[in-house]
């Protein structure tokens, strides 16, 4: 296994796990109580702060073999984001409509769905871009003249 | 778009020829990863001209001995 290749499946683990996380969490404590509740606040932030930190940390500074990247990887890497752009668009239109459905006869969204939004865009960033980069690896990148 | 050209290439022959040169070995000597030296044996992947130019050097022969370049479009 290449090792960009492994370093988009341990990506791909850690957002599931996080996603999962955030799930549980969210059905676990009442959303409503997210202005009164301070431990779930901090559970959330400690969410905010864990996804980039842990991405950072597993895979950028413990994965990262730049002597082990060639042309091929590079081209997965530089197709990945499409996918990921893709992906991203889709679920802000998804809470957006989700949202509006809602809250449109209050006119006003609680506060607790800003930081959802931005951790869930987060965390499907990363699983997308390590789906974009496996695929990329099972079809096979192309040409390489793309570079 | 439908390919108008079809790149194949004698990579795994000329490994055997070589005494059965290893895909890391080669991979080492091209400067690229093995995953992207079995890529190229599968038809895969069509590598950039530094690195066809780096197979060939690896191998000792032309870039031609290594690479075929058939137009579909005739």
């Amino acid at each position: 296994m290449a090792p960009l290749q492994k370093r988009a499946l341990y990506s791909l683990g850690i957002g599931i796990t996080l996603a999962i996380v955030l799930i549980i969490v969210v059905i676990l404590k009442d959303i409503n109580t997210f202005d009164e509740d301070l431990g779930f606040r901090l559970i959330v932030y400690a969410l905010w702060v864990g996804v980039p930190l842990s991405y950072l940390i597993v895979v950028n500074l413990t994965l990262r073999k730049p002597e082990q990247i060639d042309e091929r990887d590079k081209l997965i890497m530089a197709k990945a984001p499409k996918i990921q752009y893709l992906v991203i668009l889709f679920s802000l239109v998804a809470w957006t409509i989700a949202l509006t459905e809602a809250f449109s006869d209050q006119g006003q969204v609680p506060v607790i769905y800003l930081t959802l939004i931005m951790i869930s865009t987060l965390i499907i960033s990363t699983i997308a871009q390590s789906v974009g980069i496996l695929i990329g690896y099972g079809r096979g990148a192309g040409n390489g003249q793309d570079c | 778009m439908a390919k108008t050209a079809r790149i194949s290439n004698r990579i795994r022959r000329l490994r055997f020829d070589t005494d059965e040169m290893t895909q890391e070995e080669l991979a080492i000597r091209a400067g690229c990863t093995r995953q992207t030296i079995i890529a190229l044996e599968q038809g895969k992947y069509v590598p950039s001209i530094e690195l066809a130019f780096k197979i060939a050097k690896a191998f000792a022969v032309t870039l031609e001995e290594v690479f075929q370049y058939e137009d579909l479009a005739k």
